[in-house]
């Protein structure tokens, strides 16, 4: 995985565990107004982000359209990455 | 439903191949005090929860533990990936080379197999949410004597990540833990 | 040991709530493993 690769993926990871983190905050703090609109902030670049990314590195997910061929199983999964 | 993520929640490194520290991290894989574990705990659990509080965080958090089995597993296919067959043996994994060779397998640093024993489902929320509790504590706790057996600054970094994690995940289910009593003192008293 | 105020009862467990107020970047939240700082209590090794 190249440096541009690799730092754009450790910029999701960074956005995608903030959002995890209010997700979480909220759970039992449904009415914290404050926390919701961070989080609801956070969710839109998190989703600018993640469609940079996977239409440049092919799909995260499921449910994604994919170039021919198929996308999906394109290596390095996950635990071969080197994340140094 | 479960939706696959193809990517890990942490950048997970380490420094060298290390069959010893392997042996002694998988522990968080498949022992009790481990991500396995507590995932499971708290998936099976949410179903007797009284409030949306705590069927939320039970669900989010035993979702969150699949990311961290993830990342365990990641740990533990780089420190025994390039390993020679000699330090497999040195390290005292030649049994369990001959059972799985480098494979994952949830199984305790002494080689004892996952049971669902490791875990309880009171049906009662209030014992359950200690247990929870609990466990986020063991699991802290396990990670601290890693970090301890441990000098690759890398795999510690990882560590560190997944104890704090325990930390506000315990926060997380002492708050719903409190709203779970609220609830059930106002059935009581109503 | 702190005191119990009057909406507490023995024979209880009590983790006080978080009151959200500040986080942190995105990046350095997850090299810390929370955004939140009031939650952030890294190991200390112990001496053995």
């Amino acid at each position: 995985m190249d440096r541009e690769q690799l730092c754009m993926l450790k910029e999701l990871m960074a956005l995608e565990f903030t959002v995890l983190e209010f997700h979480l905050y909220l759970d039992t703090h449904p009415t914290d107004q404050r926390a919701l609109m961070e989080y609801n902030s956070f969710v839109q670049q998190l989703s600018v982000l993640k469609r940079q990314y996977q239409d440049r590195y092919g799909p995260l997910t499921w449910q994604e359209p994919s170039a021919y061929p198929w996308q999906w199983i394109n290596e390095p999964w996950p635990w071969e990455i080197c994340y140094e | 439903m479960w939706i696959y993520e193809k990517k890990l929640q942490y950048p997970a490194k380490v420094g060298r191949a290390n069959v010893q520290m392997a042996k002694y991290l998988i522990t968080q894989y498949g022992g009790p005090d481990g991500e396995l574990a507590a995932s499971m705990r708290y998936l099976t659990q949410r179903y007797h929860m009284p409030t949306p509080q705590a069927k939320g965080i039970l669900t989010d958090i035993g979702t969150e533990e699949l990311a961290h089995l993830e990342i365990i597993a990641t740990l533990v296919y780089k420190l025994m990936d390039r390993a020679s067959l000699e330090e497999i043996k040195a390290a005292g994994l030649g049994a369990y080379y001959a059972d799985h060779d480098r494979g994952l397998y949830y199984v305790n640093g002494e080689g004892v197999p996952w049971t669902a024993a490791y875990i309880q489902s009171k049906g009662d929320p209030v014992a359950d949410l200690h247990e929870d509790m609990a466990a986020e504590e063991k699991a802290r706790a396990t990670y601290e004597w890693l970090i301890d057996l441990s000098d690759d600054p890398d795999l510690n970094d990882t560590l560190r990540f997944l104890r704090e994690r325990e930390i506000v995940h315990f926060q997380r289910f002492g708050e719903a833990l409190q709203i779970v009593h609220e609830y059930l003192d106002s059935k009581k008293y109503f | 040991m702190f005191t119990p105020n009057d909406q507490m009862r023995l024979a209880r467990a009590y983790v006080p709530f978080q009151i959200f107020s500040k986080r942190l970047e995105p990046m350095e939240g997850l090299l810390k493993g929370t955004i939140f700082p009031e939650l952030y209590f890294p190991y200390q090794r112990h001496k053995k």
